[in-house]
């Protein structure tokens, strides 16, 4: 083996290894809901690529009220999906929809757009 | 001194006016000649705007308003106070007065002031106004200063709040009370300014998302046809060995083209595929990878490694110091083409929402003030009085108030026939008024309408999920991230165990294994599906309430039918009339030895029956009631009528004594039944209730009423047991009446004297029952049940039938509601949910094959054997038509038909 295949190999080893950590073991920001004065659990999450913020947690029982505004055209994140609340709805580009529910039972539940492209996750305690 | 243009407000030297006019006293200097021929039209209308900014004169009397305020109804005595304090402390508002239980309150004020700045006084004290907003589109609205004119002119408009113009959108936003203000009114506050309006690009959220569709279709379109563009040439000096011309260039020509692709294709990175980069990044700093971040890797390797190789020729091994450009442009190229091509086919699958949201009527005519007037469906309000003319449709749901009509319901409750409404009746929006004029009040408007509820629960299904996709969700997870590793694996094993040049086979081979890899089509392929499947179930008035229910669907085994209202019409009906042999003795009056008997005929009997039955309230003596007049039969006017509790009636008609009842009735009254009685347990063995009919103590025969089986319960449970399904019956019925019927509708299996709160554990034994093939795990079972009383069975269902209206609130029990009546709507509920789930298995089945064939074939496994490796090029395009193809099959969905339509 030459040095440079040595160097790649390794390099190539490494790098597996930074994209495992990165994309599912380093720790993820998370950002707890603020609870409004009508005792509603308010979020306001941007869509531009992604959600941001991403990981949102709430607690149970409680209404949970979350602003989405949608800054970009791109047709894939007209409609967020809470597929386990039975919740869709439209974002048309540039407004802010407010979708609103209770979430009753403790648990992760995820959202995401039509194609499941974009993702985020509602961590409910 | 300057002077104001009356018309354009703008301050003017009299000196220099374009032109001048004398009016009712006063004088008018103008700008411009657009401005002078505006006034000459209708000089009347400048000369009264007192003040240039309100368009209000002083002079006029003083106005009254009614202001509703949010926060006032049912307020505190404060919230009272504090309101009309916020008023009067307004210049010119003379007199207030909040009510707190109408929520409004009415102000006598100078007209100087204007509503909207009531409005700003009140908003500032902390209070809303509750007026209704709309937005107006303005034509050829290109003058930023012809704004305020358009707005102060709105504002001025009797009962407008407020008024925004937005050149931008060339849209106006109103806000108004609309109880007085008419659209119409609008709109010519804005003709008088020279301008047209048009309807504001529809508030209708799906319009507004084909409108988004539409321009995001042609922006993408734009970014595909300049990455296309560059691609040709970039192209022809990839590959110079090929191409004729090019093939004679010297080395140095060719660095210079290369030089040229290098600069061209930037633009094609960073503005046809700015969407791949920013959506990469934003995942990024998500900790998150999807398509974006392949396609930007991809792409931003293949010509970060070409602009290194051929400006550092010299550091490059012999022959690898070339450039992949050509990459670069046609894989953005055909990518964002896809993704265009993909939007469009999106587009389709919504169709079934657009059809439902068809049936709405576009216009009401309400009756306000006691004006009838034409508004937008979206502006009437709950309590509005309509008007609805013969032919039209009603536009919201309402109580009848005057007038009458029969209406088709079918598309909302699947009454085939049309339904007579009376005042106090209630109307459904988007049904169609058939015969009379009638008026109502509307009671639900915008999307508290039965029509607008059904559209959300189809839409709410379209996007939930079907636990089929699970598997797709969890591989979508780990999908990317696992790509990324094995396009650097293969970077590294063809580094180290390739053939010559090693750097540009590794290169090549891991750009293209990030490339073909196509999350996307994994994504997709359960979503559109099932889109179009809850879409056509739609169409065939199926509610499928959400994906789980559509996939269990498939699989049912075991279809229990409720037996009352399900199989049969839930009413009784008159079936049959039998005559006893004995005459009918025709008069009386004659000498008793020439006594004549004539046959009684089927319909005299009816006709005396039927006449007597009229005052009794039994459902059982409306059938026959109601059997007599389908038969065209006259009824006359018993006297002497009389009910015995649980026997029977007795009443004297046209002098005839008769007597109408059971067995004991005829027992208690001693008439002798002969071969009648024989007769009518024949009836009851059929289902039937037999009642004995007497005439002048004479046994005259039976009359059988029977809650009788729908038009197309046969064909419906035939069509089931073809499907393989087993169709069990349940019924409280005495099981003698319930396996007539089973009979006649072919079940076998009938489940009879089961009382209501039982039926949910008979449907729990059912799935349990060992007979099923699966053994432990059971069959699953289907309930099909049309009321409230079968709530408990349909949740206990695997899946839940409701037949019932559209309006019903059983909805809510079941998992699928059958909005025609049919039974019929069961088979082509599981014939949609095997199309559908088919159509997904075949897509997911695609989206797994793709991914798992393609990526190691673009690692290069079959090189060693076959020699053969993917072009990038190829790659691309089989990435970006992957995803169409999902959602192309997806679409194929429409052109289902199922054989079993309820229509």
């Amino acid at each position: 083996m030459t040095t440079a295949q040595i160097l790649v190999t390794a390099g190539g080893v490494a790098l597996c290894i930074f994209i495992a950590w990165f994309f599912w073991f380093a720790p993820k920001g998370q950002t707890r809901a603020a609870t409004g004065a009508g005792g509603a659990q308010e979020v306001a999450v941007t869509v531009k690529g992604g959600y941001t913020p991403d990981v949102i947690v709430v607690k149970a029982g409680q209404p949970v009220r979350l602003h989405f505004t949608r800054r970009e055209s791109s047709a894939c994140s007209e409609k967020v999906l809470f597929p386990d609340f039975n919740q869709s709805v439209l974002l048309p580009a540039g407004q802010e929809v407010t979708l609103e529910f209770t979430p009753e039972k403790p648990g992760e539940y995820g959202f995401q757009c039509q194609m499941g492209m974009l993702r985020g996750k509602l961590i409910v305690e | 001194m300057t002077v104001k243009d009356p018309v354009c407000s703008m301050e003017i030297d009299p000196k220099t006016a374009f032109a001048t006019r004398e009016h009712m006293g006063q004088t008018f200097h103008f700008c411009s000649e657009n401005c002078v021929k505006q006034f000459d039209a209708d000089p009347h209308q400048y000369a009264l705007s007192g003040s240039a900014t309100t368009g209000f004169n002083p002079d006029l009397r003083r106005a009254r308003l009614e202001l509703p305020v949010v926060e006032l109804k049912d307020g505190k005595p404060q919230t009272a106070e504090s309101v009309e304090a916020a008023l009067k402390a307004l210049p010119g508002v003379s007199k207030v007065n909040a009510n707190r239980k109408t929520g409004t309150a009415s102000v006598e004020y100078d007209p100087a002031t204007t509503s909207a700045q009531m409005v700003t006084a009140l908003r500032s004290a902390g209070f809303r106004v509750g007026g209704a907003q709309v937005r107006i589109g303005i034509e050829n609205l290109r003058c930023a200063s012809c704004v305020r004119f358009i707005e102060d002119e709105l504002k001025s408009t009797p009962d407008v709040l407020s008024a925004s113009v937005n050149v931008a959108t060339q849209e106006a936003t109103v806000e108004y009370l609309p109880e007085k203000t008419a659209l119409a009114q609008l709109n010519v506050a804005i003709e008088k300014w020279g301008y047209k309006p048009r309807p504001a690009l529809s508030e209708a959220p799906e319009d507004e998302q084909e409108a988004a569709h539409a321009h995001e279709y042609r922006r993408l379109m734009n970014r595909f046809w300049f990455a296309a563009v560059v691609s040709i040439p970039v192209l022809l000096t990839a590959y110079p060995q090929y191409v004729p011309l090019v093939r004679d260039w010297s080395m140095a020509t060719l660095r210079l083209a290369w030089g040229l692709a290098a600069l061209v294709t930037l633009p094609v990175l960073f503005w046809s595929g700015s969407d791949f980069f920013s959506g990469a990044w934003a995942a990024l700093k998500h900790r998150s990878a999807n398509m974006n971040t392949l396609i930007a890797l991809g792409t931003a390797a293949a010509w970060l490694y070409s602009s290194f190789a051929i400006a550092f020729s010299s550091l490059f091994p012999e022959g690898t110091s070339e450039p992949f450009y050509d990459v670069v442009a046609v894989v953005i190229a055909l990518v964002v083409l896809g993704q265009a091509l993909e939007l469009r086919a999106k587009g389709q699958s919504s169709a079934a929402i657009k059809k439902l949201l068809g049936l709405q009527a576009k216009t009401a005519r309400v009756i306000r003030d006691g004006q009838e007037m034409d508004i937008t469906v979206e502006e009437v309000l709950v309590g509005d009085v309509i008007q609805v003319r013969p032919g039209e449709k009603v536009p919201v749901d309402g109580v009848l108030i005057e007038g009458g009509s029969s209406v088709d319901e079918s598309m909302l409750t699947g009454e085939s026939l049309p339904v007579s409404k009376k005042s106090g009746d209630e109307v459904i929006g988007a049904t169609l008024n058939k015969t009379g004029a009638f008026k109502f009040r509307a009671t639900k408007v915008g999307k508290d309408t039965a029509l607008a509820q059904i559209v959300k629960m189809v839409q709410d299904a379209q996007n939930s999920k079907a636990p089929i996709a699970r598997l797709a969700d969890t591989v979508f997870g780990y999908f990317v991230p696992v790509v990324m590793m094995l396009a650097v694996l293969t970077f590294v094993v063809w580094f180290n165990f390739g053939p010559q040049p090693r750097l540009v086979y590794a290169l090549v081979t891991s750009v293209t294994v990030l490339i073909i890899a196509c999350p996307c089509a994994l994504g997709l392929a359960t979503l559109m599906s099932l889109m179009v499947g809850i879409g056509k179930g739609a169409e065939n008035s199926i509610l499928i309430r959400s994906g789980e229910a559509l996939q269990t669907a498939q699989g049912i085994k075991v279809v229990v039918l409720d037996k009352t209202g399900t199989i049969t019409k839930g009413k009784p009906e008159l079936t049959d009339v039998v005559l006893a042999n004995s005459g009918w003795q025709i008069a009386d009056s004659e000498p008793s030895s020439t006594l004549r008997y004539q046959p009684l005929a089927i319909s005299d009997l009816l006709r005396l029956a039927a006449s007597v039955e009229r005052s009794s309230e039994h459902p059982l003596a409306e059938a026959i009631v109601e059997g007599a007049k389908a038969r065209g039969i006259a009824l006359t006017e018993p006297t002497a009528f009389e009910a015995v509790p649980g026997h029977g009636v007795i009443a004297t008609v046209e002098g005839r004594w008769m007597v109408i009842g059971n067995l004991k009735m005829m027992n208690r009254e001693s008439i002798a039944l002969g071969v009648l009685e024989e007769k009518s347990k024949a009836l009851a063995d059929d289902g039937k209730t037999p009642m004995f009919a007497a005439v002048d103590s004479q046994a005259a025969g039976i009359l059988a009423v029977a809650d009788t089986v729908k038009e197309d319960s046969v064909e419906a449970i035939a069509a089931l047991q073809k499907m393989g399904i087993e169709v069990v019956m349940v019924t409280g019925d005495n099981r003698r009446t319930a396996e007539a019927i089973a009979r006649k509708v072919g079940i076998t299996r009938v489940l009879a004297e089961v009382l209501p709160e039982d039926k949910a554990h008979n449907v729990h034994l059912l799935q349990a029952d060992p007979a099923g093939k699966r053994g432990a795990g059971g069959r699953k079972v289907a309930m099909v049940g049309d009321g409230i009383n079968d709530a408990p069975a349909l949740a206990q269902a695997d899946v839940g039938l409701a037949i019932g209206t559209g309006t019903d609130v059983a909805i809510e029990a079941s998992d699928i509601t059958l909005i025609k009546g049919s039974l019929k709507g069961v088979a082509t509920a599981i014939e949609v949910s095997r199309a559908t789930m088919g159509n997904i298995k075949q897509n997911l089945f695609g989206a797994f094959i793709y991914n798992a064939l393609g990526v190691p074939v673009a690692m290069g496994v079959l090189y060693p054997f076959l020699g053969l490796l993917l072009s990038p090029l190829i790659a691309g395009a089989a990435m970006a038509f992957s995803s169409v193809t999902v959602v192309g099959n997806a679409n194929r969905l429409r052109g289902f038909e199922p054989k079993f339509s309820a229509k």
